[in-house]
């Protein structure tokens, strides 16, 4: 198999090599011609080596064993000393020590060279280090190139070693052929709003801003629904303490509320967003309420006036909807607050339903004159250095994994539904009953992984991570509020993670939960008694059940906001096959995004408790007052630049830039194509199209590739 | 239950529905075995250590883990009619590893204490009786170990009942006053006639 793979691989690259050949001749015009142009058009005054002066410092990385143990190191040392350019080859245990770096800074100085090619990890890894030691030695940092020889050489061929070998001997000619291109290149830097944005106010958006504010910036707290606090607010005690969950958010609310630097938006979405890192330009949209606040009020000349959350409004409104908050088992007007707690204390109209009678302008009064039944979205702008984004989840709808009967049996409930029956301030005031006749339940059953750790394509593949803890505080709770009646647990496995977790676990299990093991199969209803029958394997015992409940709670999946998608287009994060936002690096950079300047704080990431949830909130807002402080950042200098003569202003490029970073503008007389550096990621988007190669791609110039395909394709004998 | 089919009896024991259903359980047994056996049963978490540690379990169809199961879920006729109940070594092996600091030896004691109140034992058990009843040992003194013993420089009879068998009544006292004796010849006699 190997052999015969080995074989289909020479003979495509002999194919290639031909046309290569035969093209090559236009290429290398081309070659010759472009970096003449470039050189006089790049911003930055880049040094360029003429490419049959370059002197290149190969250094091989062992990487313990890493690499050294499935290659030959010394043949690979041998090859590159053959190829064009390399003045000087080495080799080290490990190139990113400090010995390993005074090799290459010592090597710089004393074989004069101008390039530095590394063959060791990826540069996502040790870039950064090796550009230091490349500066060290005297040499401008982008004139340094990597050659992955670990990731994607010596750790997938782990058990070919000639493989291995000679792919490395390609990968190194091919750095070389590269590093003789390179050029100096110099970063930019640009200043930094003193503001930030926070988009979402549950918790984690709450934290991210108090930090903030706190550390003295400015910072705008985004919420689109009426009022903050999010999902937490609509829990009724926090495992594992088994605090009140309103009690220890509410503090956190007023202070958003009172905090001088917090700018508090809510009933507001982001419209759009433009700029970049340090100057993000947001333009808010205010969706319209209905109701006035004192300061928008004032604003208006009614001095004394807007709303004071009397409520004299909602008494008079005639028109009644499910309450939302309460997972629509309550109540509520077509004028509303969510809760009593509420920050903001401010009604809002839900002009969906509202019949606009006018009743409550009358209730209102002609003092207040809170309420305006005419009034439109408005939008405003801000200016902001960093964002971070704080969305948050929504429950999955459980009722599409049919065999549970979610919306088919009155008396299966959600986790959420169930969170509101047990809360004092809930729907039945803390005591839950059954949605089919409002009696106590005596046998609850609870199903865990509802649609978590599920591959059907229905569900959600991953683990939800939260939801084992509150069935056990959910079981504490039913056994604490209403003696006798027994909580059944059905689960995989029982994910008691965090610290004081396990205990609790413990102390559930004590207080008389019983645990069965094993994921519910289907749920099937007593049409008479609308008791449920509830099927599984105790995988324990081995044996099937048909355990018979009053009530069945679903601890179903959460999945990402339902505007999470639409957000994170407009800051350009991008995100996982499960739409939940995508971080810069899921160990080492977890609140960071590949968009600089915007972070990424809570349940947006991905599931997380509320521990988890504050620890990133206010990760992200360390990270996103960084460049703030700092007062100014450095842009990595890969941004397009236009080759003026060659561009013909057809303006093509301007419409694929992802990022926004290209115009027309006119020069001496014609249009031409201008980058706005500061914008530009490097994507090379703009760079691959241009039809009159009229871009050149700093770092990832077109005769940079060029020369890295001959290479590959030709063996280094150009 | 499912009805008879005439099947053999094994296929017929295959096919018996064997789901477990909420009322199968008793309810107060978990708390009826925590009694006897002093330890928390209801904290087992099934991890098998148990299962594991014991010297039975690789020789038999002895499963110490599942008699917890049934402990926690209330199944006390399962528990007590499972002839493996009697196959337990009582090593405590099981007792000393278990991380919850449960005592699973102590529980099968307790299930065997209750499964004799229903008249459910081996008779090898009870000859057992009969032994101490008779000699003050289970397993009595014979001439082979006497042999040895001496061999060893030991006396023929260790010092016990078997050196003082003026201790017997004492110990008859203890057995008579549980009804031991009189409960295993009775079970004894009903089994072999």
């Amino acid at each position: 198999m190997m052999v015969e793979k080995k074989k289909t691989t020479t003979k495509k690259t002999e194919t290639k090599k031909q046309d290569t050949k035969k093209e090559a001749p236009v290429k290398q015009e081309a070659k010759k011609q472009a970096p003449a142009p470039a050189a006089k058009t790049v911003a930055a005054p880049g040094v360029t080596t003429k490419p049959e002066d370059a002197r290149i410092g190969v250094f091989i990385c062992h990487c313990g064993t890493n690499i050294a143990g499935s290659m030959d190191i010394p043949a690979v040392q041998e090859y590159a000393k053959t190829l064009p350019h390399v003045a000087y080859v080495d080799n080290y245990k490990y190139m990113c020590s400090m010995p390993g770096q005074t090799v290459i800074n010592k090597a710089i100085k004393d074989n004069k060279l101008t390039g530095v090619v590394v063959a060791a990890c990826s540069p996502r890894l040790h870039e950064p280090t090796f550009r230091t030691a490349t500066k060290e030695g005297g040499l401008n940092p982008f004139r340094f190139e990597m050659a992955n020889i670990r990731e994607q050489n010596s750790w997938v061929h782990m058990h070919d070693r000639e493989g291995s070998t000679d792919k490395a001997k390609d990968a190194i000619r091919i750095a070389v052929a590269k590093a003789a291109l390179l050029q100096d290149l110099f970063p930019k830097t640009v200043p930094v709003e003193k503001a930030a944005m926070v988009v979402g106010a549950g918790v984690a958006g709450m934290q991210a801003a108090l930090d903030l504010a706190a550390a003295g910036i400015k910072t705008y707290l985004i919420e689109s629904t009426p009022s903050i606090g999010g999902r937490m607010s609509q829990l009724d005690k926090t495992f594992p303490t088994l605090d009140c969950s309103q009690c220890i958010l509410t503090p956190k609310m007023v202070d958003v509320g009172r905090s001088q630097n917090i700018e508090l938006l809510t009933y507001s979405e982001v419209d759009n967003v433009e700029g970049y890192i340090g100057n993000f330009d947001v333009t808010i949209r205010k969706k319209a309420r209905g109701v006035l606040t004192p300061t928008e009020a004032e604003a208006r000349g009614i001095v004394g006036g807007g709303c004071n959350g009397c409520g004299d409004c909602e008494a008079v409104c005639p028109v009644i909807k499910p309450n939302v908050f309460e997972v629509g088992m309550k109540p509520r007007k077509a004028i509303y607050i969510n809760h009593p707690q509420v920050v903001p204390l401010i009604y809002t109209i839900d002009f969906d339903s509202c019949i606009k009678c006018g009743l409550c302008v009358t209730a209102c009064g002609p003092e207040k004159k809170a309420i305006d039944l005419e009034s439109k979205d408005e939008f405003m702008k801000v200016k902001v250095g960093t964002a971070i984004l704080a969305t948050g989840y929504d429950i999955f709808p459980i009722e599409k994994k049919e065999e549970w009967g979610y919306k088919r049996f009155e008396n299966v409930i959600t986790s959420l539904e169930f969170e509101r029956l047990i809360c004092a301030s809930g729907p039945t005031g803390g005591y839950p009953v059954r949605p089919s006749d409002g009696e106590k339940p005596k046998r609850v059953a609870f199903v865990l992984c509802a649609g978590s750790r599920d591959n059907t394509g229905i569900g959600k593949p991953y683990c939800s991570r939260f939801c084992c803890m509150y069935s056990l505080k959910h079981a504490h709770q039913i056994v604490e509020k209403m003696p006798g009646c027994i909580p059944y647990i059905f689960y995989m496995d029982i994910r008691s993670f965090g610290k004081a977790y396990e205990e609790f676990y413990y102390r559930i299990q004590d207080e008389g939960a019983k645990f069965i093991r094993g994921r519910v199969a289907n749920i099937l209803e007593d049409p008479k008694t609308k008791n449920l029958h509830v099927y599984a394997d105790d995988t324990l015992l081995d044996r099937p059940v048909d355990m018979e409940v009053d009530m069945v709670v679903l601890a179903a999946a959460i999945q990402p906001a339902a505007d999470t998608e639409r957000t994170r287009r407009l800051f350009g994060v991008s995100c996982t096959g499960d739409g939940w936002l995508q971080e810069a690096h899921p160990k080492l950079n977890p609140c960071g995004t590949t968009t600089a300047g915007v972070f990424l704080a809570g349940v947006c990431q991905g599931p997380k408790d509320i521990p988890d949830t504050v620890a990133s909130a206010e990760g992200a807002a360390s990270a996103a007052s960084i460049p703030i402080h700092k007062g100014e950042v450095e842009l990595e200098p890969y941004f397009a630049t236009c080759i003026e003569e060659r561009c013909a202003g057809c303006g093509m490029c301007v419409n694929l830039c992802p990022y926004t970073a290209l115009s027309l503008v006119e020069k001496e007389g014609r249009q031409v194509m201008q980058v706005t550096e500061a914008k530009c990621k490097g994507c090379g988007t703009c760079g691959g199209f241009c039809p009159g190669g009229a871009i050149w791609m700093n770092h990832f110039a077109t005769p940079q590739i060029v020369a890295q395909i001959d290479a590959f394709l030709l063996g280094g004998e150009q | 239950m499912a009805k008879s089919k005439g099947y053999p009896e094994a296929l017929e024991k295959k096919l018996h529905d064997q789901r477990y259903y909420r009322e199968d359980s008793t309810p107060d047994f978990t708390k009826r075995v925590e009694d006897k056996s002093r330890t928390i049963a209801h904290m087992c978490f099934q991890c098998g250590t148990c299962t594991g540690s014991c010297p039975s379990a690789p020789r038999s169809t002895y499963r110490i883990r599942k008699f917890m199961r049934r402990a926690v879920l209330g199944l006390e006729s399962e528990a007590l009619n499972d002839p493996d109940l009697w196959l337990c070594t009582t090593c405590y092996s099981c007792t000393d590893r278990c991380p919850r600091d449960i005592a699973p030896t102590d529980v099968i004691m307790a299930m065997r204490n209750m499964a004799f109140t229903h008249d459910i034992i081996p008779v090898n058990f009870l000859k057992t009786v009969t032994a101490i009843y008779s000699s003050g040992h289970g397993v009595p003194n014979n001439d082979v170990n006497r042999a040895a013993r001496e061999r060893l420089g030991l006396t023929r009879d260790p010092p016990t009942t078997h050196m003082y068998p003026e201790y017997m009544p004492g110990i008859r006292k203890i057995l008579d006053h549980y009804h031991l004796k009189e409960n295993a010849d009775r079970i004894i006699k009903e089994r072999e006639g």
